[in-house]
């Protein structure tokens, strides 16, 4: 079963453009930890965002899109990071996640990821290539 | 420049309703489209959050709670993951979407050399043996 797990730093919805980790000691920290999930087979691929004060939204009001810069001001939940891990079970999943070394703002949020096999029949036949429109690019 | 593109639930995808095969079909075009002009790197969606949970940190100690959780429309649905050359041009991907309604949010993605100091010489490279392992655990696990 594959899961995302999601960071959810408290503070980072008002964090200025071009905030960065800088505690080297909580990088490093971090880094062994995904060294950890790596060297037990579990992790798939994991990356860490920008301050919404650096990114965009985009709505749909009227079916037109609408684009607002940020920060989002009514945001109080706003992604920091992400890990996609491959595990037996849920229970696993929040074992890795609880391991994280998380400071004491943050909440790491475990959700399953859908798979073809999770879809009816019919809209099975429609995402038959999906697999194949997925990582198709690497940097 | 890497862009991760967050799509936002609302109460059908949180009630776990999947979307119409109208609504897929169009999605399906869509993503199409991001393949041939080469920049969808990855896409997911995911299940509603009743089936997820969330983990506390507070110092050493670690608290579950198990979903849903309350904030609906700041919850996640699903992702892309793009290469593009700018930010301008992730939005104009995202503005073709097929979305009829709802909030979608652009977010650049961390690149090791927006670091600085902090990612020392032995962490970019075991950041970059980590990514090199990854990617081939991905594609050999599909």
């Amino acid at each position: 079963m594959r899961f995302m797990l999601l960071t959810i730093p408290h503070g980072y919805e008002s964090a200025a453009p071009g905030t960065i980790p800088d505690d080297v000691d909580a990088v490093a920290a971090m880094m062994a930890y995904n060294e950890s999930m790596q060297k037990a087979g579990v992790l798939i691929s994991c990356d860490g965002l920008h301050p919404p004060s650096m990114g965009a939204r985009v709505s749909f009001p009227g079916r037109k899109p609408k684009v607002v810069d940020g920060p989002f001001a009514e945001a109080k939940e706003v992604l920091g990071g992400y890990w996609i891990i491959d595990v037996p079970s849920r229970a696993d999943a929040i074992e890795w996640a609880k391991r994280c070394p998380g400071s004491e703002n943050e909440v790491i949020e475990i959700r399953q990821i859908q798979e073809i096999a999770d879809f009816p029949p019919d809209v099975q036949a429609l995402t038959s290539e999906f697999a194949s429109m997925q990582a198709v690019k690497k940097t | 420049m890497r862009f991760m593109v967050l799509v936002k639930a609302n109460k059908d995808s949180e009630a776990g309703v999947m979307p119409s095969t109208e609504v897929l079909t169009a999605m399906g075009k869509f993503n199409e489209e991001l393949v041939k002009a080469g920049v969808l790197l990855a896409g997911e969606g995911l299940h509603p959050s009743s089936r997820g949970a969330r983990v506390r940190c507070e110092g050493l100690k670690r608290t579950v709670i198990d979903g849903p959780f309350a904030e609906t429309k700041e919850l996640l649905a699903g992702f892309w993951l793009l290469q593009v050359k700018s930010k301008e041009e992730a939005i104009e991907w995202i503005k073709r979407s097929p979305f009829q309604e709802g909030e979608i949010e652009i977010r650049q993605v961390f690149e090791a050399s927006d670091f600085g100091d902090s990612m020392t010489p032995e962490l970019l490279a075991q950041e970059e043996r980590l990514r090199a392992e990854s990617e081939a655990r991905a594609k050999a696990g599909r």
